[in-house]
């Protein structure tokens, strides 16, 4: 890794650390008042698509895909009602950022995945798959059409 | 109009991202690029002086980038202006969202320098502003 890509590395990471942070606040306060405090998923899956969009941007691809699943279930969150269905989400949630902030304090120049990580990102793809899904996404080449059916 | 008379804000509430894509941008020949970290902070600046073109990223507090694009749309000395949403958001719904909104470009983060390069000069075309 060339200095010039560490030092930007190490600048972004530092800010997302920060990021992570506010994230653990949010978890918190929804743990402090599960039913009254759910809207709180919301800033929860904020905080993981600015994690995302810059880990996947830095080509940290592990920790990209966890914040991803993290944003995916936090913004099934808010419309959850069972107690118990909440408690699941805020564990998973945990879990995830616990993985995140742990990637993102070890990067070390590597987006390795461990087999720890793998295990962990089976059981965040199948709490989402119980809560219903991840929502559709587009490619590239359907913005570009969407784009250009619009204009 | 030359690339260094264009007039540009990035909007990003991550600040190493924002450092980024003005580097791709002078890279460019983009000189007068200003900067800010969310879609409220860039309408003052748009007070002050009118830009050719923002890139803005979506997910921002106290306002968005939609939220941006939107009043951007309905008022007369920024509705003209090129709006390109760069951001990780991929999911159809929001797409659509953006697309009935009126942006000119949308990327897609992970980006390339490449692919900035063409959707902003394509948006400023788009304008009229090349």
């Amino acid at each position: 890794m060339s200095p010039n890509r560490e030092d930007k590395l190490k600048e972004f990471i530092t800010e997302l650390a920060g990021f992570a942070r506010d994230a653990e606040q949010v978890l918190q306060r929804i743990e402090s008042d599960p039913h009254g405090n759910k809207h709180e998923f919301s800033r929860f899956s904020e905080v993981m698509i600015a994690i995302r969009g810059t880990a996947v941007q830095l080509s940290l691809s592990s920790i990209a895909e966890v914040a991803g699943l993290g944003e995916e279930i936090a913004v099934k969150g808010p419309g959850v009602e069972k107690g118990s269905q909440i408690k699941k989400c805020v564990a998973a949630l945990w879990d995830a950022l616990t993985t995140v902030k742990y990637g993102l304090e070890n990067h070390g120049g590597s987006s390795e995945s461990s087999e720890e990580q793998d295990i962990l990102k089976n059981r965040l793809q199948a709490t989402l798959k119980s809560l219903g899904g991840a929502r559709e996404t587009v490619s590239a080449d359907e913005i570009e059409r969407l784009l250009r059916g619009q204009n | 109009m030359t690339p260094s008379e264009v007039s540009l804000i990035v909007i990003d509430d991550v600040q190493a991202m924002r450092v980024q894509v003005k580097e791709i941008l002078r890279a460019c020949g983009f000189e007068k690029i200003r900067s800010a970290s969310n879609g409220l902070e860039a309408l003052r600046m748009m007070a002050e002086e009118v830009p050719h073109i923002v890139i803005c990223d979506w997910h921002m507090a106290p306002m968005t980038g939609l939220e941006l694009l939107k009043e951007m749309r309905t008022k007369a000395e920024t509705k003209e202006i090129a709006f390109v949403m760069l951001t990780a958001e991929g999911t159809r719904e929001r797409v659509m969202e953006a697309v009935k909104a009126g942006v000119d470009e949308y990327i897609m983060k992970p980006f390339t320098p490449d692919v900035a390069r063409l959707k902003v000069i394509g948006a400023l075309i788009k304008r009229k502003v090349f």
